[in-house]
């Protein structure tokens, strides 16, 4: 009896959550166009849950930041594929290849973000292919690591910086557009690409979360950003320059892509040494560079010479694991030509002797002045006595 | 005292205040007041805008949104006090050949093998094995040292300098040799600055808490007869 009533109980609520999925309670916000009914449940903040591994994951999602983001007129299923089942128990991780079923203008096709993850994977940062993967796959970044889905913020630039600028640019567009939405989302669209998404910081600050760690760098044959902070860029990005070169203005200028960073040996890189001309004077950018850079110029190392140069000559192999060790001496081999190693060698020489030349001066100097001091005050007492 | 004084050569004859009838001797003449100002100025602008580079991230947050304006007067400043300190080394080369109190400067400046003997009998003073230190002419080793690490250490930052200030049109392996000499000598020019001249205009016991030399560019009998006793002898 009590078995019967509790599945009768069991199958009411079912029917009523069905009821309501069907229904399709309206959530009260027109903010966005929930197709799929999903914020009748992750419109809760609390909604989520602990994974294997004991991280906590938040399933919350603000419908009107959402529909304010660059992904904001998009259903949830059209990224988050295998949501039929509730619980989600199928649900595959988001492939940003996915044909997301807008129609890219242009072309009038199905929109993918599909081209820009075949360049990424034939990047350095890409993972490889399945015949051909990258050792240590699980250290490189994938989309999610660069990119949130960030929110269409009133447009600032050259000719203001208030909201009122979006506000009054907006309404001569809806003189003729009158659909509303269509023309902000368009405006916000096209203005979200004429500024600069991340401060020359934050940019820097996002490369040195992977490439500060000399281990995993190491693990990739690659040496630590330190070699950058040793720069005067450097200098000009922490003072907030604008015009400051981060890790973008030299390893994706104008002309390149994010997702395509090739290493620099490959003639379609701008590190490669017949594009560094145009890199370093970049031609045609925002940001004024060396407009006069030589090929003597442009032709020299721009990172202080780390790790690298260091192991060449012996030194510092002793920081990492054999695995590193090897992968690192290997690229080194490559990276530093022998041109590059007689200037390491040099400016460590240099840098030697006005160690020894600053130590000495300051020793005799200190030596000197501490006496003159003691026999000072001798005299001092000498004449008073 | 009259102002007459004030343009005198740095000799060994003394001037008398008529007021007290006291009587003192010029060490620096009213250009090479005016030099050591402009170039002590200098000196402190370029330590200061220079070092900027080398401060620790947490201390460029302390700008945080007047950050690129602070960098921007810092370059400016840079390059400024850098061209006018060039500029007074310039015209102190000048001063050196066309100037009868230059050119009597050098000759006092040259080093000697006194120079040598001095520094010897005064770490033997310092020591107690010797009852008096030597007797200093106009210039003794401590200020021949000082003046030319000055001329080398002016030399080196002038030239890396300028050589940063037009990276473009060298190679980069000489910019980076630039720029690492620039900084290291910077550093050498700040310890020494610190220890050895301002001990000596500061600290030493009777200077303390400071030796007004550099601005009334004159010092007293006693003083003269303590530290230049050779000097005032030639009088």
């Amino acid at each position: 009896m009590k078995l019967n009533a509790l599945r009768a109980g069991m199958v009411f609520t079912s029917a009523v959550f069905i009821c309501l999925l069907a229904v399709g309670i309206s959530h009260g916000s027109d903010a966005v166009a929930d197709t799929g009914n999903c914020l009748l449940c992750h419109r809760y903040p609390s909604i989520g849950r602990y994974d294997e591994e004991g991280t906590k994951r938040v399933f919350y999602v603000n419908d009107k930041k959402f529909a304010a983001s660059v992904h904001g007129k998009l259903a949830c299923k059209n990224c988050h594929v295998g949501l039929d089942k509730i619980p989600h128990t199928d649900v595959k991780k988001v492939d940003c290849a996915t044909k997301c079923h807008l129609k890219e203008p242009s072309t009038n096709q199905e929109f993918s973000h599909a081209n820009m993850v075949e360049k990424f994977n034939a990047s350095v940062h890409g993972r490889g292919s399945a015949e051909n993967p990258k050792p240590f796959a699980e250290d490189l970044p994938t989309c999610k690591y660069c990119h949130d889905n960030r929110m269409y913020n009133p447009f600032q630039g050259m000719w203001g910086s208030s909201e009122a600028l979006s506000n009054e640019t907006l309404a001569r567009c809806i003189g003729c557009h009158t659909k509303e939405d269509w023309a902000k989302n368009f405006y916000s669209h096209f203005t979200h690409r004429m500024r600069q998404r991340r401060t020359h910081a934050e940019v820097v600050k996002l490369c040195t979360s992977c490439h500060e760690d000399s281990e995993k760098m190491a693990r990739h044959g690659v040496e630590s950003i330190e070699t950058f902070k040793d720069t005067f860029h450097w200098n000009l990005v922490r003072y907030g320059v604008k015009n400051a070169p981060d890790c973008i203005s030299c390893h994706v200028p104008l002309g390149y892509s994010t997702h395509d960073i090739r290493p620099r040996e490959d003639p379609v890189s701008p590190l490669h040494i017949f594009n560094r001309i145009k890199t370093c004077s970049n031609q045609g950018g925002m940001q004024v560079c060396h407009p006069g850079a030589t090929a003597q110029f442009a032709g020299g190392r721009v990172h202080a010479y780390g790790t690298k140069a260091q192991m060449l000559v012996g030194n510092r192999i002793s920081d990492y694991q054999g695995v590193e060790t090897a992968r690192l001496l290997k690229r080194a081999e490559a990276d530093i030509s022998p041109e590059d190693l007689f200037h390491f060698t040099v400016l460590k020489i240099i840098k030697i002797v006005y160690k020894i030349l600053i130590g000495g001066t300051i020793l005799f100097m200190g030596f000197h002045q501490w006496l003159d001091f003691l026999a000072a005050k001798r005299k001092q007492k000498q004449l008073k006595g | 005292m009259g102002n007459n004084e004030l343009v005198l050569d740095g000799g060994s004859l003394p001037v008398t205040d008529t007021a007290t009838g006291k009587r003192y001797f010029v060490r620096l003449n009213r250009a090479e007041r005016l030099q050591h100002m402009i170039f002590a100025a200098c000196f402190i602008v370029l330590v200061i805008t220079g070092f900027m580079l080398k401060v620790p991230d947490r201390v460029v947050l302390y700008f945080g949104q007047f950050g690129e304006t602070v960098f921007s007067y810092r370059s400016l400043l840079h390059r400024t006090a850098g061209v006018v300190m060039i500029l007074v080394c310039v015209y102190h080369v000048y001063y050196l050949i066309f100037k009868a109190a230059g050119r009597r400067w050098l000759i006092d400046m040259l080093p000697r093998p006194k120079d040598l003997w001095d520094m010897r009998d005064n770490f033997l003073y310092f020591i107690h094995v010797k009852k008096e230190p030597p007797e200093f002419d106009r210039f003794c080793y401590k200020h021949k040292i000082e003046y030319g690490a000055l001329i080398a250490g002016t030399t080196i930052v002038s030239v890396t300098g300028l050589i940063l200030w037009s990276q473009s049109e060298w190679s980069k392996f000489v910019v980076d040799i630039a720029t690492l000499v620039h900084g290291m000598e910077a550093i050498l020019a700040c310890l020494a600055i610190m220890i050895w001249h301002f001990y000596e205009v500061l600290f030493k016991p009777h200077k303390s808490p400071l030796d007004d030399t550099w601005l009334t560019g004159v010092i007293d009998e006693e003083e003269m007869k303590e530290e230049y006793a050779l000097h005032q002898k030639e009088s």
